[in-house]
């Protein structure tokens, strides 16, 4: 008894100590908890083709968390990220279809993508940081906006994407999948950002955006600057979206748009800014994903799946602040 | 302690679990809704599941997983990623997307998964289509719209979600029969998303706007919204507009006479696709190939259709069910069974 009583205060305050040097920790605890839980129910799924699966379907919601994670780490939220992900899908399939269908161009063409979904980045950030308008609604409105354009540039779904592009997605290099390249240069993107002068900005201006003005922080400048970062991950989130539906569709991303959102928010990013890691809204992302999948391996008759579903990511919140909370 | 209590959770919910899923079934069929928001999806799922239980009778054991929510695309490739982790034997998908689902169901075909899709056409060559077509839907109603007119007046119509397939595939439908009728104007194309409220939303603004319309042209549940309005503006003899399938609105229709027809796209689609299943996994043939719609892969479903002569009798055959329930059909296991060789 002695030795818990004098041992447990030091655990807990360890704990502490790590969860405040990492805070995406919690994240990851539950993130662990699901995964493991996902494999008790179906030991296909933590196989090593279940993880490659679970990379190929959520690397856009990943990619589009992180890049959301950017503006909320400012106290703003973007509501279009998810369309400029639909616009950014047709702009380059539509391009892809035109031309020759080369590595080359498919290349270039996926450089013209990151400027779209860049432009679309600075038009939100321009309305919002210049122009003041309140981020919500002028994103929602954005989002109806690029919406309509990505209509404009294929009004129905259904274009295929080029084979080589698709079949790149689902190759194997050195004997290890595509996805997993890509989810280790999006750790290191995050690595590298997670030391810039952007991020520490951005979360500087969350924190407090008076204070960040009077000690000279250009904060408008940096506002845009998070917002072009977002765009630019939407765009990247449309390529991995393209390579795993090998097709376009403009109505595709609108629905990912909350579950972004959700995800930094799940990675213990707090909405008001100021607080947050980019590894821990991909921690959220994939936390998203494995609920989905959990509460169909239980076995939650179909009628209550939303409910349950719903309920979970209640819970994961909850964990998640109980966790950091205790320590 | 947690571990231990960790541990013990677990075990329970996995007996549960086994509970729920171990059966000696011939046949294990995965069906996946992405989206959640009418009550026609619910009778949809719930019709297949009966279907399932009615094999059984024919000495076929089916079980049936569900999956259903809302979700995006990536979500719904997910379901369809769970049911290959799970080994079903064939997946029914009311798909998200036309096409996106290309490469997860060439990966699905690839393990010996057979795939179905219904309600909504894929593009993909490794599944095939049991639905209605879209196009022969909207074809039917826009041609009684026309004949009731005599061929002359102005119409309006009412459509659903811009840029969704079935609604393209209907739109391209009743373009093609009002333009043979050269004296029918089309004067305007509104957009309401397929909710009853802004389909009642958009016929208040079309009635103020052009108060001597004699047609509209509208689908599924916003035609209620539809007719709410022009009822409200006291013009239900004067115009004749499309219906739809649910008790509410048959009620309503009976009652007051409205002057309308409704094509119906019935929620014993999936029901349908799950008879043509089970017998493409008993290993049969198919006698006529899927090959029709622009995808060569669909099987079209005949399309029931509700008018001034038939109303009557489909309401009564209502009678008791509650007042979201839609009319229905469904392919009976002896008719899918006799299209198989």
């Amino acid at each position: 008894m002695m030795n818990t009583a004098t041992q447990t205060p030091s655990a807990a305050q360890r704990f502490k100590a790590l969860c405040a040097r990492f805070p995406f920790l919690p994240a990851l605890i539950i993130l662990m908890l699901l995964f493991a839980l996902n494999g008790f129910f179906n030991a296909n799924t933590i196989s090593a083709r279940g993880i490659t699966g679970l990379f190929s379907t959520y690397l856009a919601l990943m990619f589009l968390a992180v890049g959301q994670s950017f503006v909320v780490f400012a106290g703003d939220i973007d509501l279009s990220a998810g369309n400029i992900l639909s616009l950014v899908n047709v702009f380059i399939i539509t391009m892809m279809n035109a031309s020759a269908g080369d590595g080359a161009t498919t290349l270039g063409i996926m450089a013209l993508g990151v400027l779209v979904g860049a432009g679309c980045g600075l038009f939100n950030g321009l309305l919002i940081a210049a122009l003041r308008l309140q981020p919500i609604v002028a994103t929602f409105a954005t989002s109806i906006f690029f919406t309509g354009i990505a209509l404009y540039v294929l009004p129905v779904a259904g274009m295929p994407a080029p084979m080589i592009y698709w079949q790149t997605y689902f190759a194997s290099f050195f004997g290890l999948p595509f996805v997993i390249y890509v989810v280790a240069l999006l750790l290191v993107l995050i690595f590298l950002f997670s030391r810039s002068k952007v991020v520490l900005q951005l979360l500087a201006i969350g924190d407090d955006k008076q204070a960040a003005f009077q000690s000279g922080l250009p904060v408008t400048a940096t506002r845009i600057k998070g917002y072009v970062l977002c765009g630019v991950f939407a765009s990247f989130a449309a390529f991995c979206l393209t390579g795993d539906t090998a097709s376009g569709d403009p109505l595709v991303g609108s629905a990912m748009t909350l579950s972004s959102v959700a995800a930094v928010v799940l990675g213990g990013s707090m909405l008001s800014g100021g607080f947050g890691t980019q590894l821990g809204s991909l921690f959220g992302a994939l936390t998203i994903g494995l609920i989905g999948s959990l509460v169909y391996f239980v076995g939650t008759p179909a009628s209550w799946q939303n409910f349950v579903q719903g309920l979970a990511i209640l819970i994961a919140l909850m964990v998640g602040i109980l966790i950091s909370r205790r320590s | 302690m947690i571990t231990k209590r960790i541990a013990v959770f677990m075990a329970t919910t996995a007996m549960v679990a086994t509970a729920f899923s171990a059966s000696a079934a011939d046949f294990k069929i995965g069906l996946s809704n992405g989206w959640v928001g009418s009550e026609w999806r619910t009778q949809m799922i719930s019709e297949a599941q009966e279907m399932a239980t009615m094999w059984a009778e024919k000495g076929v054991e089916v079980d049936v997983v569900v999956q259903s929510a809302n979700v995006d695309v990536p979500g719904q490739i997910a379901h369809v990623r769970n049911f290959i982790n799970e080994g079903v034997d064939a997946i029914i998908i009311n798909p998200n997307s036309p096409t996106a689902f290309d490469p997860v169901f060439a990966q699905a075909k690839a393990r010996g998964i057979l795939v179905i899709s219904t309600d909504a056409e894929v593009s993909s060559q490794d599944a095939m289509y049991v639905g209605i077509d879209h196009n022969d839907y909207a074809k039917r109603t826009a041609k009684w719209l026309a004949e009731t007119l005599d061929g002359k007046g102005s119409i309006v119509t009412i459509n659903g979600v811009a840029g969704h397939p079935a609604n393209e595939m209907r739109v391209e439908g009743y373009r093609e029969i009002f333009d043979a009728y050269p004296d029918l104007k089309v004067v305007n194309e509104v957009n309401a998303n397929w909710e009853q409220a802004q389909g009642q939303q958009a016929m208040q603004n079309i009635l103020a706007t052009y108060p001597d319309i004699n047609g509209v042209w509208v689908q599924d549940g916003m035609a209620a919204g539809a007719w709410r309005s022009i009822m409200d503006a006291g013009k239900t003899g004067d115009i004749a507009a499309t219906g739809e399938i649910r008790k509410d609105f048959l009620d309503i229709w009976v009652e007051n006479g409205f002057t309308s027809a409704a094509s119906v796209n019935p929620p014993g689609v999936m029901a349908s696709a799950l008879n043509v299943a089970v017998n493409l996994l008993q290993g049969k043939e198919l006698i006529e190939p899927a090959n029709k719609g622009k995808y060569e892969n669909a099987m079209y479903l005949p399309i029931p259709f509700i008018n001034g002569e038939n109303v009557k009798a489909v309401h009564a055959e209502l009678e008791g069910k509650p007042g979201y329930y839609s009319y229905t059909s469904v392919l009976s296991i002896e008719d899918a069974t006799a299209l198989f060789k």
